[in-house]
């Protein structure tokens, strides 16, 4: 990796999926590829590096970010959740529906697409149809697994329902 | 273990010890060469299915390997290597659920591998056309079979019977006569000295077990859990991360460089210019940084400073080009085919309807740009590539570096969506220029803005078609002109026509109509066309299943009237299926979605139908209009791919064309300026989100003929369906796509 420009400064850590790391790369760095090529997490995905897809979502502080565009050196101290840590064995209620649902085609989005759902369940967790369109509209599927996506954000939000009564 | 096969296990290690040196010895010699001294043919016979018993590709000597797709261990786990490239289509789940199937193989001791590139070992794996279903299925099945009955004789050698008194089912041999049972990894080293039967038993179509269900994908888990690892994802040790920009044009030239302030930002290795390869699927020539991850080394692409030579094409316009092809197709071409005497139809016509229909170019954009890692080496070369055809990255690689395509090793990625696009390996062609250049292996990731301007497109198109009537309204007359640049100038730049082969779907389409010309307009190629999904049935669809409707309008019926008053009047006997089967699938879709009901103010149903890479689909798209814009409520799809292997998979594949449909009617189009493409990303070459989405319906024609692919024939009806669905709803007639092109 290149050296760090603030090499005379205590280096600076970040929690990514509860373990903390040094970020021993230059601080405009975007987190994406501190994730990809440096920790090699590469489930987080690249698919335009300019926050108009979604591929590269992961969880700042529990909250969908585009990790593309945010430099890693602004999230010092901060904790980061990509798909790699989700949950323990693929058992988070969207992984399960995922699952059930059938959703993915090629793969390549989804990993953006759950993220971004996780969090949209954290802030509600049984949003209509037309909630679940505007959560996910960054969010895009070449593929056309959409109603699927739909479908499977319904299904886990039932899910935790259940769970909660 | 039981004790009446002890015996027989340790003569057959013996027997396989022996036969693994022999293996080894024989593998010194060229692969062909063997398998004609062990007197089996290998080309001959389709995809290794005849490879000898002997396991080559597997050195364990307890694998029951009957052929190059099944590996079955002695604890029962078995191996099935998919041959065809998986980009997001479920072949990798689809062809080895075949082979479990005619196996009796049960599902959850199934582990599925990509193959890597060997066409002698696994058959064609150039994977595009919807054709791994069609020409895959027969020879997937009888590997599966295969090994069925040799797990049979292993069993009845056991039992000292006949295999005719033995079955399998689900992982187990069962002796007919009491309630004796083997499992199959008992009986995978016994197996494993079997013959290979020359015409193995196939199931009938009401014992499958996977063919023709919902089998979820293989993959899924991987996929949820991130673990799924395409081209773009490949870390091999001591590999460096490289980006690049590329000439703007095609034919274009470097004409100076200055890569100073690039190689002065930290850890950036190595600037590197990239020739043109002039050969298909070869660079269109760049410069590359190399750098310790793939930011910096676009850092590194930003501080490039580079002037090019445009060369010939430096004028392309797409605008000025659509303008020449209108023109081109409004007065008369190169005549391609004709039958009857259409100028004599137009004469005696009691009415004449005419329209030109248009559509720009196209780029894949795949969510996953061009990706793939490449070690070159002195004698050999490993290349983990995103790819839809292994064998053309080995023939290309071959002759760029002078090795032996045997030299070039290549492991299969999932493609992160590929519609077309990973057919042409140019981005790996870089990276094995870069890698050769640097001494390291190289993982060359092209950015979504190199990804839109170095493309291979889809040919932009104008057609205009001419019908003439009765008075009773039967069409007596059809002129189809057309003119796009084809996909022939790829190889052969000098094609200014699209030839006959690129136009005979005029001709040979199921409309019935005795008087008919088509002919192929003027349409030079000024940048690189390639297949995109449903290729040129993109346009045909739009053109026959617009103007299909516009004749209904004409002729005062409904469009559904139409188009069967259309195909009887295909009197044809050679078209009967396909007249049959093309209206059985409209008259599916149109029951389905309730078609002549009336609808409210402001909603339209339209409906087309299209048959191609051997599949029949009818859409019938229902919209509602929002002031000038649109929403897509419903699609109801009606589809005849023969048998359906996968339902949910089928499923699938129709909600992709859907979504793909929309983008390419609504939203896409490529625009050149000054011979460079001025989209580049997702701002200004807009696809559908998930707020467009409909609900998609797909019903199948339950049939038991030969099955046939769904990655592209989805693709075709919809456009039309669409535009004569906002017809009826607005009265607004889009003869043009798409219906809100995005202007710069
Ligand atoms: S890669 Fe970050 S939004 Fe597309
Ligand atoms: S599944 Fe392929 S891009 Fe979404």
């Amino acid at each position: 990796m290149s050296e760090n420009p603030s090499i005379n400064t205590p280096t600076k850590k970040i929690t990514i999926n509860d373990r903390e790391y040094d970020i021993d790369v230059p601080e405009n760095m975007p987190l994406l590829w501190f994730l990809r090529d440096r920790l090699e997490l590469t489930g987080t995905k690249f698919g335009c590096g300019k926050a108009l897809c979604g591929a590269c979502t992961v969880h700042v502080d529990g909250e969908a970010t585009r990790s593309c565009v945010i430099p890693v050196g602004a999230l010092a101290g901060r904790s980061i959740t990509t798909i790699e840590g989700l949950s323990d064995s693929d058992e988070h209620p969207l992984q399960k529906a995922w699952l059930e649902v059938g959703v993915p085609q090629c793969g390549y989005c989804q990993a953006g697409q759950i993220m971004n759902a996780a969090s949209l369940l954290k802030r509600n967790t049984s949003p209509s149809e037309q909630e679940i369109e505007t959560a996910m509209q960054g969010n895009i599927c070449r593929c056309g697994t959409y109603q699927r996506i739909k479908k499977a954000i319904s299904v886990a939000a039932d899910e935790l329902a259940k769970e909660v009564s | 273990m039981r004790p009446d096969i002890e015996g027989f296990l340790k003569a057959e290690r013996t027997r396989q010890a022996e036969a693994l040196e022999q293996t080894t010895l024989q593998l010194s010699l060229d692969r062909r060469q063997f398998l004609k001294v062990s007197g089996l043919a290998a080309g001959g016979l389709f995809v290794g299915v005849s490879l000898p018993n002997t396991s080559i590709a597997d050195t364990k000597a307890t694998v029951f390997n009957p052929n190059a797709f099944i590996h079955l261990q002695e604890n029962g786990d078995v191996l099935i290597y998919c041959g065809r490239c998986e980009m997001g289509q479920g072949i990798s789940t689809a062809l080895p659920s075949v082979v479990a199937d005619e196996m009796e193989a049960d599902w959850s001791f199934v582990r599925v591998e990509q193959a890597e590139g060997d066409q002698d070992k696994f058959g064609s794996q150039a994977t595009g056309g919807s054709a791994s279903i069609r020409t895959m299925y027969e020879p997937m099945r009888k590997a599966g079979a295969s090994a069925k009955d040799m797990l049979i004789a292993a069993a009845a050698k056991v039992w000292n019977t006949s295999s005719d008194n033995c079955y399998a089912k689900q992982h187990f041999v069962y002796h007919k006569g009491n309630d004796n049972k083997l499992s199959y990894g008992e009986l995978a080293p016994i197996a494993a000295s079997m013959e290979v039967p020359e015409a193995p038993t196939l199931k009938a179509a009401t014992d499958f077990n996977y063919v023709g269900k919902a089998l979820p994908r293989h993959d899924v888990g991987m996929v949820i859990s991130g673990k799924r690892t395409y081209g773009v994802d490949v870390k091999v040790p001591g590999m460096q991360y490289a980006a690049i920009v590329h000439c703007p044009v095609m034919g274009g030239t470097l004409r100076s460089l200055d890569k100073t302030e690039a190689l002065k930002v930290p850890g950036v290795t190595a600037v590197v210019e990239i020739a043109p390869l002039k050969v298909p699927f070869g660079s269109l020539g760049g410069v590359a940084v190399v750098a310790d991850n793939s930011w910096t080394a676009q850092q590194g692409v930003s501080k490039l400073k580079i002037e090019w030579d445009r060369g010939e094409h430096g004028s392309y316009d797409t605008d000025a080009y659509m303008g020449e092809l209108i023109k081109n197709v409004e007065k008369p071409a190169e005549k391609i085919a004709e039958r009857g005497d259409v100028e004599n139809a137009f004469k005696n016509a009691a009415k004449t309807v005419s329209a030109t229909y248009t559509e720009g170019h196209l780029v894949h954009a795949p969510m996953e740009p061009n990706a793939s890692v490449v070690a070159v080496h002195d004698n050999h070369c490993e290349v983990w590539a995103s790819t839809q055809s292994p064998d053309d990255i080995q023939s290309v690689l071959s002759g760029f570096l002078g090795m032996d395509k045997k030299q070039i090793k290549v492991n299969v990625m999932i493609c992160g969506g590929a519609f077309g696009r990973k057919f042409k390996c140019d981005y790996v062609q870089e990276a094995a220029a870069i890698s050769k250049a640097v001494g390291t292996p190289i993982q060359l990731t092209w950015t979504r803005e190199e990804d839109t301007k170095t493309g291979y497109y889809h040919s932009n198109s104008a057609q205009h078609i001419k019908a003439s009537l009765d008075e009773n309204n039967n069409v007596t007359g059809w002129l189809h002109r057309i003119a796009f640049p084809s996909i022939n100038t790829l190889f052969d730049p000098s094609v200014q026509f699209a030839p006959a082969n690129a136009v005979s779907e005029i001709e040979s389409h199921p409309f019935g109509v005795t008087n008919l010309r088509s002919e192929s307009g003027l349409a030079p190629a000024h940048t690189r066309i390639g297949w995109y999904r449903a290729v040129y049935a993109i346009f045909w669809g739009l053109g026959f299943g617009v103007f299909a409707d516009e004749l209904a309008e004409t002729a005062g019926v409904d469009t559904v009237t139409m188009l069967n008053r259309l195909y009887d009047a295909n009197k044809n006997p050679e078209q009967a299926e396909l007249v049959a089967r093309s209206k059985a699938v409209l008259a599916l879709a149109a029951e389905k979605s309730g078609f002549g009901k009336a609808l409210p103010e402001g909603e339209g149903l339209g409906i087309a139908v299209h048959y191609s890479f051997q599949t029949y689909v009818a859409m019938a798209v229902h919209v509602r209009m929002k002031g000038d814009d649109f929403e897509v409520v419903r699609v109801d799809n009606a589809v005849d791919c023969g048998q359906v292997l996968n339902k949910d998979g089928a499923a699938a594949q129709q909600e992709g064309a859907v979504a793909m449909g929309i983008s390419l009617s609504k939203y896409c189009e490529v625009t050149f300026k000054d011979g460079a493409v001025v989209n580049g990303n997702f701002d200004d070459y807009p696809v559908m989100r998930i707020t467009d989405m409909p609900e998609v319906r797909t019903h199948f024609i339950e049939s038991d003929a030969a099955p046939t692919g769904l990655g592209e024939p989805g693709m075709a009806p919809f456009a039309p369906a669409l535009v004569n669905a906002i017809y009826q709803a607005s009265g607004k007639r889009y003869r043009s796509l798409p219906i809100q092109p995005l202007r710069t």
